[in-house]
């Protein structure tokens, strides 16, 4: 009998703490995408004023944010200082798909980013800037789908998992 | 046993009802029928043992061996 209810707290546990994983990642998208956002904008100031190498923009963007998305920069920059990438885009490439799994954002997103990434270091100033504009807007139309897939999702996941740990107790007893 | 199976369909049931309804909030009536449909399934599951006493009752009473 304790055996049983022990058994049965452990299943139910683990399940809900699946579905506060799952909701909790929901929440974490939106926000990095915005977080990615605030960084490319400091790229881009870093670019145009103070007219940095990609090294040391890089460095400087990671210091600054100092959470995952910041770690994308940073693994950049790193592959950058060692000479292990060919050109700017492929190390940030390797970066991104390096990085992205640490982060919430998923396939569209990395996407994105790569995407960014092609044109970088290969035009001049006024092309790296529009290239980053045009990576920002990409990324407010990734935030505003994120921010709808959250409220759709964040209640229900969290919902879903107890009530799913439950039903397993009740058919397994 | 009896019993005990009654209350346990009961709480399928109830179960069931709470997941159709946060499924069909959400926006996702495919899931929700599907969890009904599950939720359907294994009650029978359980209950066609039962069922198979019933019948053989049935088949003795009668003599229909």
């Amino acid at each position: 009998m304790l055996l049983k209810i022990v058994g049965s707290l452990v299943v139910i546990l683990s399940c809900s703490f699946l579905g506060l994983i799952l909701s909790r990642d929901c929440s974490r998208r939106p926000q990095q995408l915005r977080e990615l956002q605030t960084l490319l904008q400091m790229f881009e100031n870093q670019i145009s004023y103070l007219s940095d190498v990609l090294i040391e923009a890089f460095e400087r963007v990671n210091r600054v944010a100092n959470s995952e998305t910041g770690l994308i920069f940073g693994r950049a920059a790193e592959i950058l200082g060692k000479g292990e990438a060919q050109s700017a885009a492929n190390a940030w490439e390797q970066a991104v798909r390096q990085c992205i799994r640490r982060t919430a954002l998923n396939r569209e997103d990395e996407e994105v980013l790569v995407e960014f990434g092609k044109l970088l270091g290969s035009t001049d100033l006024e092309g790296q800037i529009k290239n980053i504009r045009l990576t920002m807007e990409a990324l407010r139309i990734q935030e505003k789908k994120a921010e709808e897939s959250r409220s759709k999702n964040e209640t229900m996941y969290k919902s879903l998992g107890i009530l799913g740990g439950i039903a397993v107790v009740i058919v397994l007893l | 046993m009896g019993v005990d199976l009654i209350f346990r369909i009961a709480a399928i049931g109830i179960l069931v009802a709470v997941l159709n309804q946060l499924l069909i909030r959400s926006g996702r009536e495919e899931q929700a029928m599907m969890t009904t449909l599950a939720g359907l399934i294994v009650v029978l599951l359980m209950v066609v043992k039962e069922i198979a006493v019933l019948f053989d009752t049935v088949k003795t009473i009668f003599k229909l061996e």
